[in-house]
């Protein structure tokens, strides 16, 4: 689903790498952490991933296809396939949890027939039926990041790309926020998650890919956040 | 495209127009000034050549004739210039029959004036040329005649004409350039400003997989609705003062001005400047966006 070949990216000309000769595989249905210190990388790999940025060298390649390569005219069809997820949720705070839901998919041409069956489905899958009329800016932290969730599962994409998605969330609510993401996966969703969160990477037990300077040192199977050589 | 989307794109085009209101209103104001401007321009343009078309197909040269030429002097200058190759035909026209025309031309200005006690208006003969652009060399030559007193022909008055109206367009197409490229700008600021407000809906629709048509639909629409409605004004403004010209032109018994009806003039405005409108619009939307929308 995934494969990366001296994956390099540098921002500019000169600069030092920020991503540096990465390669690795991803399988569909994967769960993957990626961790690292702060300006590890992690970032840049998942921005590479959504072809926000173009690699300077190597090859990345999503569902079977060279992103570095990909026309501009094509992006849309393969974002289509990719649920984003971001730290600072990234809503339209003023509008209904319902719209911010639906917004996403009125926005690649999808029917109000199946908005309209699709949205309280999504929204039940997250635990927000009720709060459908809420407007976004009246919900806590943690509701407003299932929001986030919903939207990206809307439209029903094979991968959820998920940087620090708990990153302004209390513990609690960081729990609920990965569990999700976990029930998520075990549909079938193929999940990235950057994170600092130590706690939650041991206690998931999935796959680890580990970034250092740019580099990836490590890749572990039930892996832990402290990489040991 | 489904109807919901098509519904999007349409709200948000208004919601857009109405949020920046008055940024709207002065951008689609200077669209109006500008087409108005060039309406009028050319307003008198087509009249002017309808004019010149109809003076061409009436008298060329007109030879008035001296005052002191007896009936004799008249019947052989009539007979010798209807006998000349370049002469396609001659007409007599008496001095009363002058003083005709100018009552009905003038109307009223001339009341209580008695024309058969004192007439100024000189007799002449009213001549048509086998080819028009020989009207200059024919009517140096006619002078020459005995019995003649001036020679006038409309071609140095329709150049005069031509030549003033020349200057004055080109004074008008550079301030029409000018105010182009400021309604063009205008617009592009106007729909740069509703682009920064939608800043987040537009990076949620690029992450989420819009297409960059559909995410520029709103701002295009924009623009094109303010050039639109910046040419559609001029026109209903130029027809009502087109009427109220031909009305005016008529109750002063000026009807030797042969002017083109409103409609005709008004359809054939519009064949210009709802296109140019619409352009300029769309012109300024593109300018707005594309930066924006890279990604
Ligand atoms: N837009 C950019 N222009 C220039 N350099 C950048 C840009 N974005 C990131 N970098 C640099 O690339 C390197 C990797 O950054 P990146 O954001 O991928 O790190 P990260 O692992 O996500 O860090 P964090 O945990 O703090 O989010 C850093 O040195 C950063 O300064
Ligand atoms: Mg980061």
């Amino acid at each position: 689903m995934i494969e990366a070949k001296n994956l390099s990216m540098k921002y500019e000309k000169g600069g030092r790498y920020a991503l540096e000769s990465a390669s690795f595989y991803i399988d569909r249905g994967e769960f993957v952490f990626f961790v690292g210190s702060s300006g590890a990388g992690k970032s840049t790999l998942l921005k590479l991933i959504i072809r926000e940025i173009r690699p300077t060298d190597g090859v990345l390649k999503i569902f079977g296809r060279d992103v570095g390569r990909l026309p501009r005219h094509r992006l849309p069809y393969l974002r289509r396939n990719i649920g984003m997820v971001f730290q600072d949720f990234r809503l339209m705070e003023e509008r209904s949890v319902y719209d911010n839901v639906a917004f996403a998919m009125v926005v690649i041409g999808v029917s109000r027939r199946e908005i309209r069956k699709r949205v309280p489905h999504v929204l039940g899958l997250v635990g927000l039926h009720d709060k459908a009329k809420t407007r976004v800016c009246d919900l806590s932290g943690g509701e407003q990041q299932r929001v986030g969730l919903a939207r990206a599962i809307a439209n029903r994409p094979a991968m959820i790309i998920a940087d620090e998605p708990t990153g302004n969330l209390d513990p609690g609510t960081t729990l609920d926020i990965m569990n999700l993401l976990r029930s998520i996966n075990l549909r079938g969703t193929t999940v990235l998650v950057a994170t600092h969160n130590r706690e939650i990477v041991d206690r998931f037990k999935k796959r680890v890919l580990y970034l250092e300077n740019g580099k990836l040192i490590g890749d572990e199977q039930k892996g832990i956040y402290a990489h040991v050589h | 495209m489904s109807i919901s989307s098509f519904f999007y794109i349409i709200v948000e085009t208004f919601k857009g127009l109405y949020r920046n209101r008055w940024m709207c209103i002065t951008s689609t104001g200077v669209v109006v000034v500008t087409l108005l401007m060039l309406g009028v321009f050319m307003l008198v343009n087509l009249n002017i050549s309808h004019i010149t078309e109809t003076v061409k197909e009436q008298v060329e040269i007109v030879v008035y004739i001296d005052e002191t030429a007896d009936q004799e002097m008249l019947d052989e200058l009539g007979q010798k210039l209807s006998a000349h190759s370049g002469v396609a035909g001659i007409r007599y026209v008496s001095s009363e029959e002058h003083m005709n025309r100018l009552h009905r031309q003038l109307g009223g200005m001339l009341e209580g004036y008695d024309a058969e006690l004192d007439n100024p208006l000189l007799a002449s003969y009213e001549i048509r040329t086998v080819v028009p652009e020989s009207v200059a060399v024919l009517a140096s030559e006619f002078e020459t005649y005995p019995g003649v007193s001036t020679v006038f022909y409309g071609q140095g008055y329709v150049e005069n004409l031509f030549a003033v109206t020349g200057v004055v367009q080109m004074v008008g197409l550079a301030l029409m350039a000018g105010l182009s490229i400021t309604a063009v700008f205008l617009i592009s600021h106007t729909i740069k400003l509703t682009v920064m407000m939608r800043k987040r809906e537009i990076s949620i629709m690029k992450y989420v997989g819009a297409t960059n048509w559909f995410i520029r639909w709103p701002f295009v629409l924009e623009g094109l609705l303010m050039g639109f409605a910046g040419a559609v004004m001029p026109l209903v403004a130029l027809y009502y003062l087109y009427q109220f010209s031909l009305e005016w032109v008529s109750a002063n018994n000026l009807a030797f001005l042969t002017l083109l009806p409103a409609w005709v003039v008004t359809v054939e405005l519009a064949r210009y400047l709802v296109p140019l409108g619409t352009g300029l619009g769309v012109l300024g939307s593109v300018f707005s966006m594309g930066r924006f929308l890279r990604v």
